[in-house]
């Protein structure tokens, strides 16, 4: 928070020299309230191993989310982002940070632009999640892929984008090849193999945790540095194919001394998006990988888990209003370590929503969403493994922009 | 007009020429060049008409944003130069496709809410304008011929044209496909088209038309390829760069 002063004060001393307002500092704000009905069993994030954000024990009038994302341009090519959020649960902190990077963008002198950020940021894998702080754009709830990689990744270190603008040589649209090297990623599976995919719209914070007892994200147990790569086109605003490689490297034979174990998590992503006209967007994501923890010279005793979530999407807009509906399908499946009911998750579900953009501050979002899913783990809970869940939201939400 | 072929002569004269015999030549040709000139110019100054210039695709549709430049076969003049402008708005310059002659200013407001950062480095103009809302900037000077291609360094998708020709008449085509330029002098000109949503080769498109003051002239040119998709507006959203 002290950051955010700073940020304000400064802007204070630039506002007296400019005539006309530049944005050296702007702060995007959003305030998201929601009216909740839900059926199936306890939410993951309230102990339970429930798929959605909230349950019947955690319904009516709830806060979605409350942010604010300062943005301060320190020169012409320098910027700094953050992401302060609140979302009235029971994370360790009431206000958390979920972004803070530092992001160079020096202007192209040829058709290659270079761009660095450097700090705690979401990696560029999602194609739905497109506002910001992880905000998905078409629905309420983001896809199992997307949830779970807002719920247990945060590049915490530095990437590197080279993008071609092909624009400007040819016709064809940009390509950009990006590589990040980071920390404190060590623990990112844990969550997936303790409660399968999920479908929230409920990312972690930097510093806080998810479920009951709040399993937290971000700490480096073996020392050794992870990796993504990732490839993607953009034609235009028309299309967008986006391919991502990331592997933790982590040690899964290390641990902490409080028994927090490293996760050696690995996966691929691959999506497009495309939007044939200005009232059309389809969207497909296929996840595929890999988690293992224990030792490797120990595999019977390791845990090792593989995955697969894949969704697709279709959304119309037109006008102020949108409406969108999305299918997903998601596997997990444990082949070694016996440590209770196997991690097998299997489920599909449905979202529907629709959106009306009122003004340029309110928006108004009702959605519905219904996920069957079957997790052995349930039946530790004396829950049947198999459940069919399904959340009703009805959300107004407050967005307003400053500049200094 | 002149001088510029008292240059052409001056040029390998100097550099390669040597012989008396080729000197002399070339002073007869150059006394020759200098009468059809003239000539041409008094046919021109009392003879004037309209050209128009229709473009049509592959299934004879309009097309818009075409760049049409006309440029006398004998002997060009410099473009008429009036300042330009190139504006932002949502999230797009506009217009998309601009035309200017050698030499042209151009302006560079920006009417959105959020602030751009422009750019090109295109060898016919590299420049930078930083961050900057309404308009804070000088404008440009486009003081060589070619293509430049502009970008905004925070909004990837905002891709923007300017077509700085050296030819005597230019315009570009309404979303009908038409262009006309009004009251050219007489004479033979050399029609070039140029769109970044057109996919047939330059060479192919270069039309000679003749204007001979009495009627007005017509071309029509219909492209063989099919075109590019051309980016929709799309609506002015809060994205941010995930």
């Amino acid at each position: 928070m002290r950051l955010v002063y700073r940020l304000i004060l400064s802007s204070l001393l630039f506002s007296t020299a400019p005539a006309e307002a530049q944005d050296r500092l702007t702060v995007d704000g959003d305030i998201d309230l929601r009216w909740v009905h839900a059926t199936g069993e306890s939410s993951f994030l309230n102990g339970g191993l429930g798929d959605l954000r909230f349950d019947p024990n955690h319904e009516g009038v709830r806060l979605g989310r409350a942010f604010l994302a300062p943005n301060f341009r320190v020169t012409d090519i320098v910027s700094v982002h953050a992401v302060i959020d609140a979302y009235g649960d029971h994370d360790r902190n009431a206000v958390d940070a979920s972004e803070f990077y530092v992001d160079v963008r020096p202007f192209p002198t040829t058709s290659i632009r270079w761009r660095a950020r450097v700090g705690a940021f979401f990696m560029p894998v999602s194609l739905e999640n497109r506002g910001i702080g992880w905000t998905a754009v078409y629905s309420i709830t983001p896809s199992a892929v997307n949830t779970w990689l807002g719920e247990e990744f945060r590049t915490l270190g530095a990437e590197l984008e080279a993008r071609w603008l092909g624009a400007s040589s040819d016709y064809l649209g940009d390509v950009a090849l990006v590589a990040a090297a980071y920390s404190w990623n060590d623990p990112a599976g844990a969550l997936l193999a303790q409660r399968g995919f999920a479908l929230t719209d409920r990312p972690s914070t930097l510093f806080g945790g998810l479920g009951r007892p709040p399993i937290t994200f971000y700490h480096e147990i073996d020392r050794k540095p992870g990796y993504y790569g990732g490839l993607s086109w953009r034609h235009h605003d028309r299309l967008e194919i986006r391919a991502l490689r990331y592997d933790n490297r982590a040690d899964p034979g290390a641990y902490t001394e409080a028994g927090g174990g490293a996760w050696r998590t690995r996966f691929s992503s691959f999506g497009a998006r495309l939007e044939p006209s200005a009232h059309w967007t389809f969207i497909a994501q296929y996840l595929t990988g890999d988690t293992a923890v224990g030792p490797d010279s120990n595999p019977e005793d390791q845990f090792y888990m593989r995955f697969h979530a894949a969704f697709a999407l279709g959304s119309f807009e037109w006008a102020k209003e949108r409406l969108t509906v999305r299918y997903d399908d998601f596997r997990t499946h444990q082949l070694s370590g016996n440590y209770g009911p196997p991690s097998n998750d299997a489920g599909h579900s449905w979202t529907f929503a629709g959106s009306h953009e009122y003004g340029d501050h309110w928006q108004f979002v009702a959605e519905w969403l219904r996920v069957t899913s079957s997790f052995p783990p349930r039946i530790a809970l004396g829950e049947a493994a198999a459940q069919v869940q399904s959340q009703l939201q009805l959300a107004v939400r407050c967005k307003f922009q400053l500049g200094w | 007009m002149r001088m510029s072929h008292s240059k052409s002569i001056s040029r390998p004269s100097a550099e390669t020429l040597n012989g008396s015999a080729i000197n002399v030549a070339l002073r007869r040709r150059a006394m020759a060049t200098c009468v059809t000139l003239i000539f041409l110019a008094g046919a021109g100054s009392s003879a004037a008409a309209d050209l128009s210039v229709m473009i049509v695709d592959r299934e004879g549709r309009g097309v818009g944003e075409v760049v049409v430049t006309a440029t006398p076969v004998t002997a060009n003049k410099a473009p008429a130069l009036k300042p330009a402008v190139m504006d932002q708005r949502n999230l797009a310059f506009a217009p998309r496709v601009l035309v200017v002659g050698v030499g042209t200013t151009v302006e560079f407001p920006n009417s959105d809410s959020v602030s751009h950062q422009v750019y090109s480095f295109s060898p016919a103009k590299r420049f930078q304008l930083p961050l900057y809302k309404g308009q804070i900037h000088p404008p440009i000077t486009f003081d060589r011929a070619g293509l430049v291609v502009l970008g905004c360094n925070i909004h990837d998708s905002m891709v923007g044209y300017i077509y700085v020709t050296d030819a005597a008449y230019f315009g570009t085509t309404e979303s009908g496909g038409a262009l006309q330029f009004k009251d050219i002098p007489a004479g033979d000109y050399r029609v070039t088209l140029w769109s970044p949503f057109v996919t047939d080769a330059p060479a192919s498109l270069i039309r000679t038309v003749h204007i001979d003051g009495n009627a007005p002239a017509t071309t029509r040119v219909q492209l063989s390829l099919a075109l590019r998709s051309r980016p929709e507006p799309r609506p002015p959203r809060r994205d941010w760069d995930y």
